[in-house]
């Protein structure tokens, strides 16, 4: 192997390479991914109930609303945009406060609101509604709470919200986009194009081509991983040992991609194999979404010992003894990985020969 | 037309997608992928609040009321008891009443409550269960409020029995599967104009009209097969079977006509695959729209999918009849029909 051609070759990989559909894809869908979640989780992911006003006058009602943690709170300016609203479950509840509600409340004068209830929306969100509207209109009408709350929190919290839970998924699937996507189309498309037999045939090795295009997916895999984590505000721990992780999950990630790239014969088949790997491939994302999945099954897949790492670093602080058992696994796999990629390689330059 | 020609051309294209034995047997895979997702997830929704409680004297006052609107309470012998089950998570929160309530209330006094949240509690429903507890024992105590609640509900209530996550779930997965397919057949179809394959067909007393409806037939089996696959594991063919397959089937005719558009615009099997992804985002947007009501308006009837997705839907989620869904499916079927036409005419160009 020389390390000018494979120089070379990078090059031509970064310049070329980059206009490539899935090289922009690596760059493009992590970015949009996170900031897609960020809109969802803000409103339609949220277990808060869903709340829709009119206000036909000036009253307290919608921002005293606004700021009880357990509503989203909408406005709306008529009747019938709340309706509408209702209607396709933007909100759970809507209600129409007449003018002079606050005035006629505080009087303890009979007042008439009406309410439009999503059909499809929970008991759960309902009975919340309720009981908060009720709050509301008593906190206007300036009645005294009957009771005196003392609130204590017992035990350490133990579950984690739906953006941490999806987190290793963003996190996979970027890997894995630029780790194994890049390199294995790139190689599968060379070698439709007969491109690769025309490179082969000079002194380039088929080694110096794996290597130059392994070292391009490992360099845009772990980078957009780190912008990744950054877009999604969890980019913390031991920063170095952080990047270490996910340049470890790129390589594996990559060797994958180069093992996908030298088996399949085109990009049909490529992706063909891409699609159906992918359950195997994200299972660990996936049953971290869910803790009712017993969590030691994640384990029994390859890619768990890329994305757990990381996971302990960001989300639980962990240190290079606590992640030391997963990276000497993943260590392994790379290395388990490389010798099978190096062997079919092999083959497969013996069969074209 | 020369049915044994059809078939030969049909034939040809099954071998060519079947020949790669892998390709074959993933297809497979992703279906039970699909279906192996559809299981995961779970088969009923929790809408009820469960709330512990230690209350000596209102146990009954309190549970009998609160239980039709979806509050399960949960009766401990002790307050240490309460706390013990709110510790281990048994229940989200504990509320202990003092034995006096009604007694101080009606004294005009104002007693105290002790409300155990779970550490896991998020902070949003950390807030509002004291102002359920406040507003509990307002009613209990007779303060009521001079408002009347004229309530109406939208849609079908389906309050106590909401659909799955999975279910409301199935008509995405089924565009996923149509369109996936999409990407194949337009991608092979490509492969044949680049490499002059069609041209070939086309010298034999094969009509231009023939290689169509040979291509269309393909494409829309392929299609129809997996999604009707898909929908015979996941229970989706339960509830008015031919109703769902003509839906399937007007789905799997329009998807044909956009991978006959794709593959005309297409050199090879990349430029496929991006124009096939921003295609499968489009179409997926109103299976979204079903999974996460309220994301969009009325805007989203302008796409195409919108109609399969919310007669599969409707059919499937709230027993619709072909009464409540033919304007869905003549809609569908007018789209199918223009689709293929223009992929059919875009076609057409290609190969002159």
């Amino acid at each position: 192997m020389s390390l000018r051609r494979t120089g070379v070759l990078l090059w031509k990989e970064l310049t070329k390479g980059s206009r490539s559909f899935i090289f922009i894809l690596a760059l493009v869908v992590p970015v949009l991914i996170s900031l897609l979640l960020a809109l969802l989780f803000g409103t339609f992911f949220s277990d808060r109930a869903k709340l829709g006003i009119v206000d036909e006058g000036s009253s307290q009602i919608p921002a005293r609303a606004a700021n009880m943690e357990a509503l989203l709170v909408s406005e709306f300016e008529s009747e019938s945009e709340l309706k509408d609203a209702v209607a396709r479950g933007a909100v759970d509840i809507g209600m129409v406060l007449p003018e002079g509600f606050d005035e006629q409340m505080a009087a303890r004068e009979p007042a008439e609101v009406d309410g439009y209830i999503w059909g499809e929306s929970g008991l759960d969100s309902r009975a919340i509604l309720g009981t908060s509207i009720l709050a509301l209109f008593r906190d206007v009408a300036g009645y005294e709470p009957p009771v005196e709350i003392i609130t204590t929190t017992l035990g350490e919290a133990q579950t984690l919200p739906w953006e941490d839970r999806l987190l290793p998924f963003i996190v996979l699937m970027t890997i894995m986009i630029g780790g194994m996507m890049i390199p294995a189309t790139s190689l599968a498309q060379e070698r439709q194009d007969r491109t690769l037999v025309a490179l082969t045939t000079t002194p380039t090795t088929l080694g110096d081509v794996l290597t130059a295009k392994g070292i391009v997916g490992v360099l845009v895999a772990s980078t957009m991983a780190v912008v990744t984590l950054a877009l999604n505000r969890a980019f913390g721990g031991d920063a170095v040992l952080l990047i270490g992780a996910l340049i470890l999950g790129s390589i594996m990630a990559v060797t994958f991609g180069l093992l996908l790239g030298v088996m399949t014969k085109d990009t049909n088949s490529l992706f063909g194999t891409i699609k159906a790997m992918g359950l195997i491939l994200y299972a660990p994302a996936l049953i971290f979404m869910f803790p009712e999945i017993p969590q030691w099954i994640a384990r029994l897949f390859p890619t768990y010992y890329i994305i757990r790492p990381v996971i302990e670093i960001t989300q639980m602080g962990a240190g290079f003894e606590d992640v030391l058992p997963e990276l000497i696994v993943l260590v392994l796999l790379i290395g388990g990985l490389i010798g099978i990629t190096a062997f079919a390689a092999q083959r497969k330059a013996e069969a074209t020969a | 037309m020369n049915r044994e020609m059809l078939g030969a051309v049909i034939r040809k294209d099954l071998r060519l997608w079947f020949k790669n034995r892998f390709l074959a047997v993933i297809t497979i895979a992703a279906l039970f992928g699909y279906a192996g997702i559809y299981y995961l997830l779970p088969s009923q929704i929790d809408e009820t609040l469960e709330i512990g409680v230690f209350a000596p004297a209102i146990a009954s006052a309190l549970s009998a009321p609160l239980e039709e609107e979806g509050v399960i309470l949960e009766q401990y012998a002790s307050e240490a008891a309460l706390k013990e089950a709110v510790t281990e998570g048994e229940v989200p929160v504990g509320v202990s009443f003092p034995g006096d309530l009604l007694a101080a209330l009606a004294l005009g006094e104002r007693p105290t409550v002790d409300i155990y949240l779970s550490a896991d509690l998020p902070q949003e429903f950390s807030d509002l269960y004291p102002i359920l507890v406040e507003e509990w024992i307002a009613l209990m105590a007779g303060t009521s409020m001079p408002v009347e609640f004229n309530e109406e509900i939208l849609g079908p209530d389906m309050a106590g029995s909401l659909t799955p996550t999975r279910d409301r779930m199935l008509p995405l997965l089924a565009v996923f599967v149509l369109m996936v397919e999409v990407l194949g057949l337009a991608s092979l179809i490509s492969e044949e104009i680049t490499t002059g394959t069609i041209k070939a067909i086309l010298i034999t007393p094969l009509s231009t009209e023939g290689l169509f409806t040979a291509k269309g037939i393909f494409g829309v089996g392929l299609a129809f097969v997996q999604v009707t696959l898909l929908m015979l594991v996941t229970g989706g063919l339960i509830k008015q079977p031919i109703l769902i397959l003509l839906i399937l089937l007007m789905g799997a005719v329009m998807v044909t006509g956009i991978a006959f558009l794709m593959a005309s615009a297409s050199k090879d099997m990349m430029s496929v695959m991006w124009k096939g992804m921003l295609a499968m985002l489009i179409l997926a947007i109103p299976a979204m729209n079903v999974l996460l009501p309220g994301l969009t308006t009325d805007w989203i009837k302008i796409i195409p999918s919108f109609y399969l997705v919310d007669a599969v839907h409707q059919v499937i989620n709230f027993d619709a009849s072909w009464g409540a869904v033919w304007s869905n499916v003549l809609i569908l079927a007018a789209f199918a029909g223009v689709f293929l036409a223009l992929g059919i005419l875009a076609l057409r160009r290609q190969f002159r």
